[in-house]
């Protein structure tokens, strides 16, 4: 049986809408007027057991809303969902006891307080005996190295470090399922790998299934085998990760800067110079991996003068979703969904 | 429901996390015990009696201090439901496997406790010294079970106030409103003896009597027959409220849409 099952899935949301002014505002208070948002759109997908899933679009994608809906918290407009063999708006306590999830722009650790306290309420709620808590709280602690944050109350953290603590919390009553919705969102890129090795460790040891979302293809290179890319509701690409990269994420986005000013056609062989700064001491470059070795353009990039600062980065998920869009009619390219 | 007193005692906590600010809320009861006593000094003195409808000028201020103890102490439900609406922080608050409003129920009870308890100290030392000691010690069983009913009852009301966040942007106007006929209705500046007749038997109707009125009353006159009447007032009530909460809170969630994504 199928870890995650969806069919069909449609979730509209009514949004109060006005015209600008105060007669408009006063009309709506008599005759308000709404208009429908789908959010989700006829969404079908599986998730088996102990599978590392990337859920990923940009905002306003339907991420969340799909997360919501598997946890229970709302109700679909239509379609069929089961969640380790759960409805989840109808059984949305049982189901608990079987998820943990995580929302990153939401924090689930009492503010005020050291995060033990909220660690130690958790063990209450999913009815852990204290010993069997204390325990697995040990070894949680150990897993995403928070012991020594463990104490501090949670205000004091860095996002990093609460992160790591709302991770680690997640995870108290050994859930099968992981629900992670943005949970990378914010971190600098020393955060973002401890949290995504410290989840992709537990995962292995536990074999907890994780469905992420996110907005950053980062976090599903490191994480996922498998990727579903939706936009405006829809899925748009299903595959294997690898096979996303070896299509799509073929590029990469280079920033240099240097101590001495650059020529205003700074150029790097195999590289499409995007943007000379405006002082000359920096400029942004695209290059494909496929074509050019990132080896010799990262030692061309050092010959060319004295490198003060660079930056590597994966080029924005916008832009690969309106690629895979391109290539949507292609049979050898184009995903399932 | 070990769960449900994890999360009181986890309120608690954080209530009293911050000392300051709660003996900074205490002070201001201070204030208000100042103000009453001097007004009713002045009508007592201008009625040239002791007593007004069956309560001394000490009566009224222990009953006031009692009042204003549950009115400033009570937990704030309407808001901090509405504000996780809003915020969508209710996300993972229903995600967890408890009753959403036993954990609200005793989330609001581990804040609430600590601030009574602290209001009716600070205020009870002022008034002891203004109005005279106490009322006799064996009058509080009854005024605290009375408390409890008419705090259940203040529960009851915010959370569905704070439920209306899932249909109405903006739920402070029915707060206030709320609050207003509590302070009028449930006798909170006045008791509701000093009411004409007409205007009593209506307060004696409406719930906001058995909110304030109610356990205030008992505090400073102990009286079997008015105990039952209040104690049946407040099962009724919460019949009819605690009713009306579970019927909004599962209607509710059928168009919660949680906010931020």
């Amino acid at each position: 049986m199928p870890a995650i099952l969806v069919t069909n899935l449609t979730k509209t949301f009514r949004t109060k809408h006005k015209a600008a002014g105060l007669g408009a505002s006063f009309r709506s208070l008599f005759r308000p007027e709404y208009s429908p948002v789908e959010a989700v759109r006829g969404l079908s997908f599986e998730m088996e057991a102990g599978e590392l899933l990337g859920f990923i679009g940009p905002n306003g994608a339907g991420k969340s809303t799909t997360i919501k809906i598997l946890t229970g918290i709302l109700f679909p407009s239509s379609g069929e969902v089961s969640v380790l063999g759960y409805v989840p708006w109808k059984q949305r306590r049982k189901l608990a006891y079987s998820i943990g999830t995580v929302f990153g722009q939401r924090p689930q650790l009492w503010y005020h307080l050291p995060a033990i306290d909220t660690f130690t309420l958790f063990g209450k709620i999913y009815e852990l005996d204290d010993r069997e808590a204390r325990k697995r709280i040990a070894y949680l602690s150990e897993a995403f190295e928070i012991a020594d944050l463990l104490e501090t109350p949670v205000r004091k953290l860095s996002l990093g470090q609460r992160m790591r603590c709302e991770v680690a919390a997640s995870l108290l009553h050994k859930p099968k399922l992981l629900l992670l919705d943005e949970p990378s969102i914010g971190l600098d890129v020393v955060a973002k790998q401890n949290i995504r090795d410290a989840i992709r460790e537990m995962a292995r040891q536990e074999n907890v299934g994780v469905l992420l979302t996110s907005h950053d293809a980062g976090d599903l290179e490191a994480l996922c085998k498998r990727v579903i890319i939706i936009n405006h509701g829809q899925i748009v690409y299903q595959d294997k990760v690898s096979t996303l990269k070896r299509s799509f994420l073929t590029s990469k986005l280079v920033e240099v800067r240097y101590a001495e000013q650059i020529p205003l056609n700074f150029c790097i062989p195999g590289t499409e110079t995007l943007k000379v700064g405006k002082e000359r001491y920096g400029a942004k470059l695209r290059f494909d991996t496929r074509r050019t070795p990132v080896e010799r353009v990262m030692a061309d990039i050092s010959a060319a003068g004295t490198l003060v600062d660079i930056t590597v980065s994966d080029p924005p998920l916008e832009e690969v979703i309106a690629m895979i869009y391109q290539t949507a009619r292609r049979p050898d390219m184009a995903g399932q969904g | 429901m070990k769960k449900y007193f994890a999360v009181f005692q986890i309120n608690l906590l954080n209530t009293l996390a911050y000392p300051a600010e709660l003996v900074t809320r205490s002070g201001m009861i201070l204030i208000f015990m100042w103000v009453f006593f001097q007004l009713w000094r002045v009508t007592f003195a201008a009625s040239g009696s002791n007593s007004l409808n069956g309560l001394t000028l000490h009566d009224t201020i222990w009953y006031l201090l009692l009042a204003e103890t549950l009115e400033l102490g009570r937990p704030r439900v309407s808001r901090t439901i509405s504000d996780q609406v809003k915020d969508g922080s209710i996300a993972y608050l229903l995600n967890k496997p408890y009753q959403f409003l036993l954990y609200e129920l005793n989330n609001g009870l581990g804040e609430s406790l600590p601030r009574m308890a602290m209001l009716f100290v600070v205020g009870g030392a002022l008034v002891w010294v203004m109005a005279g000691p106490p009322p006799n010690l064996l009058n509080w069983p009854l005024a605290i079970l009375a408390l409890a009913g008419a705090w259940l009852l203040h529960f009851c009301t915010g959370a569905l106030i704070g439920l209306a966040a899932f249909v109405a942007e903006e739920v402070s106007p029915f707060e206030w409103i709320y609050q207003k006929f509590v302070f009028i209705l449930g006798g909170m500046l006045i008791p509701i003896d000093f009411y004409p007749g007409w205007l009593q038997a209506i307060a004696r109707i409406l719930p906001f009597s058995y909110m304030m009125y109610g356990p205030a009353r008992l505090f400073v006159e102990p009286n079997l027959q008015l105990f039952i009447q209040i104690l049946l007032g407040q099962a009724i009530w919460l019949l009819v409220l605690g009713g009306s909460l579970g019927l909004a809170f599962s209607r509710g969630m059928r168009r919660l849409a949680i906010n931020g994504g």
